[in-house]
């Protein structure tokens, strides 16, 4: 490995809450990868939404805030959270190509922003930037057998023109990525479903709707496992479980798992440290029962 | 006769206002249905997306800005994503949301409505969301307390809800920032 290459990390609020497995997996992981993941400094909320109205520009501030503070520190900001990525690359984007917002915002924020920041999701680093083949080298315990199915959800994928992530219809990173581990990549065609999100709290109905779909598909096509990148996502589709069962009687619960906890095993993390305690239906006895801990 | 009285109801400007205020072109659909064949809250709207362009392109401004549809969107793209002639209701809907709020019409969905301001109150209050405060926040303004009661404690109890919001330096500039977006 060459030098050490460290990025400017935004966590988001999820991640110091509801999400503190997805972070510090993450964190753990790019140490063993070679890279750290340095945490932006008082750090403020993305606003958790693009606003797609055209004369919006206060949704546009929380977001704008946080690329400008990043750029003061350096020049590639990684994030882990779907919501936050698709929020914050939307807008360093607009913020590139649109000059009249740039200034409006810019003196909102009282900063000189011009959107010269390279925005990566976590995923986006391991690919690109460290490369598939390179983690499989650093694989000590390959997830053979592992039927995982890999759910992108609406986030990184949406709108396509502007997240240009992968394919808008059928992505296949987030499978390269399982199979660089050793997994099996299970496809189904709900994997770029939207979840329902927010609306689990308003109408949970939708959110159990939509988990049943997605999980029920999976399932159908021989997942063991579900994998997310996104913690509203996985709110929806594990934390709901219970209501998904309640409503529908054969419905079998199945874990799900974000992406970062799958490479800390395989990488050989011990099972202890990835969190796998906070995940609402218990992995542990299929990781067991595959051999994998 | 009864038609005639219809179409004293309808709001000629509605089509071009709704036009300009989301910068799509509504005229373009051809009633296809791929948007509200994708769409995962459409089973719940009472309008759906295709529907409410048609009712748009026909000047049923009361209809469209007083439905639910607006208010269950939640910005997924996939309709935008599908559509043949480019239009993005995603986009759309963000923008009757808000022609709804400048008409003082009430959200027929109240509850989201509320969700969204608790949400942005707990960043006015501390820089970042503080799923606690803002969940109980949420519950005072909507009256709901039983729903999701028993996922918010296994939350609560796997130690995924922290009782005390974690602080940041800056609150001031933000308070700052919030003051001047009223202006």
């Amino acid at each position: 490995m060459g030098s050490i290459m460290d990025y400017l990390y935004f966590p988001g609020c999820t991640l110091y809450t509801k999400a503190k497995n997805l972070d510090q997996t993450a964190r753990n992981c790019s140490l063993l990868l070679g890279f750290e993941l340095k945490e932006l400094p008082n750090w403020t909320c993305c606003g958790a939404t693009f606003p797609l109205a055209t004369d919006n520009i206060m949704a546009l501030l929380p977001p704008s805030r946080i690329l400008a503070r990043a750029r003061q520190e350096g020049t590639t900001l990684t994030t882990l959270c779907a919501i936050c990525f698709n929020v914050i690359k939307r807008t360093n984007r607009l913020i590139q190509n649109d000059g009249e917002k740039r200034e409006k915002i810019n003196n909102f924020i009282e900063m000189n922003y011009q959107g010269d920041l390279r925005v990566l999701h976590y995923l986006e680093i391991l690919k690109q930037e460290i490369g598939f083949p390179q983690i499989k080298e650093r694989v000590r315990k390959p997830l053979a057998g592992l039927k995982a199915a890999a759910y992108y959800g609406c986030m990184l994928l949406r709108p396509f023109d502007e997240m240009g992530f992968d394919d808008k219809e059928r992505p296949t990173l987030f499978e390269e990525f399982l199979e660089a581990m050793g997994a099996e990549p299970v496809d189904f065609p709900y994997k770029i479903e939207c979840c329902g999100s927010f609306q689990s709290v308003g109408s949970p109905e939708v959110a159990t709707e939509c988990g049943y779909k997605i999980l029920g598909s999976a399932i159908k096509n021989g997942a063991e496992v579900v994998v997310s990148t996104c913690p509203m996502c996985t709110f929806n589709i594990d934390h709901k479980q219970s209501d998904i069962k309640q409503k529908y009687l054969d419905f079998k619960s199945i874990p799900v798992l974000y992406f970062t906890q799958l490479l800390g095993m395989a990488m050989g993390l011990d099972y202890q440290t990835l969190g796998f305690e906070q995940n609402f239906v218990d992995p542990l006895p299929l990781l067991k029962e595959k051999g994998f801990i | 006769m009864e038609a005639i009285t219809e179409m004293n109801k309808m709001d000629a400007t509605f089509l071009e206002e709704a036009k300009k205020r989301s910068g799509e072109d509504l005229s373009l659909c051809y009633q296809c249905l791929k948007c509200t064949a994708g769409c995962p809250t459409a089973p719940i709207m009472d309008i759906r997306p295709n529907n409410i362009i048609r009712m748009i392109q026909m000047g049923m401004k009361q209809e469209v800005l007083g439905s639910s549809a607006i208010w269950l969107c939640v910005s997924c793209e996939t309709c935008g994503t599908r559509c043949p002639n480019k239009i993005d209701i995603g986009v759309l809907m963000d923008a009757l949301r808000e022609m709804a709020i400048d008409e003082g019409i009430h959200a027929k969905e109240k509850n989201i409505h509320l969700l969204h301001e608790a949400f942005i109150d707990s960043i006015r209050r501390g820089g970042r969301v503080h799923e606690a405060t803002m969940l109980i926040d949420y519950k005072l303004r909507s009256k709901d307390f039983l729903t999701d009661l028993v996922p918010g404690m296994m939350l609560f109890m796997k130690g995924k809800i922290p009782l005390l919001p974690s602080l940041v330096k800056g609150r001031g500039e933000i308070k700052r920032i919030f003051e001047r977006c009223k202006k």
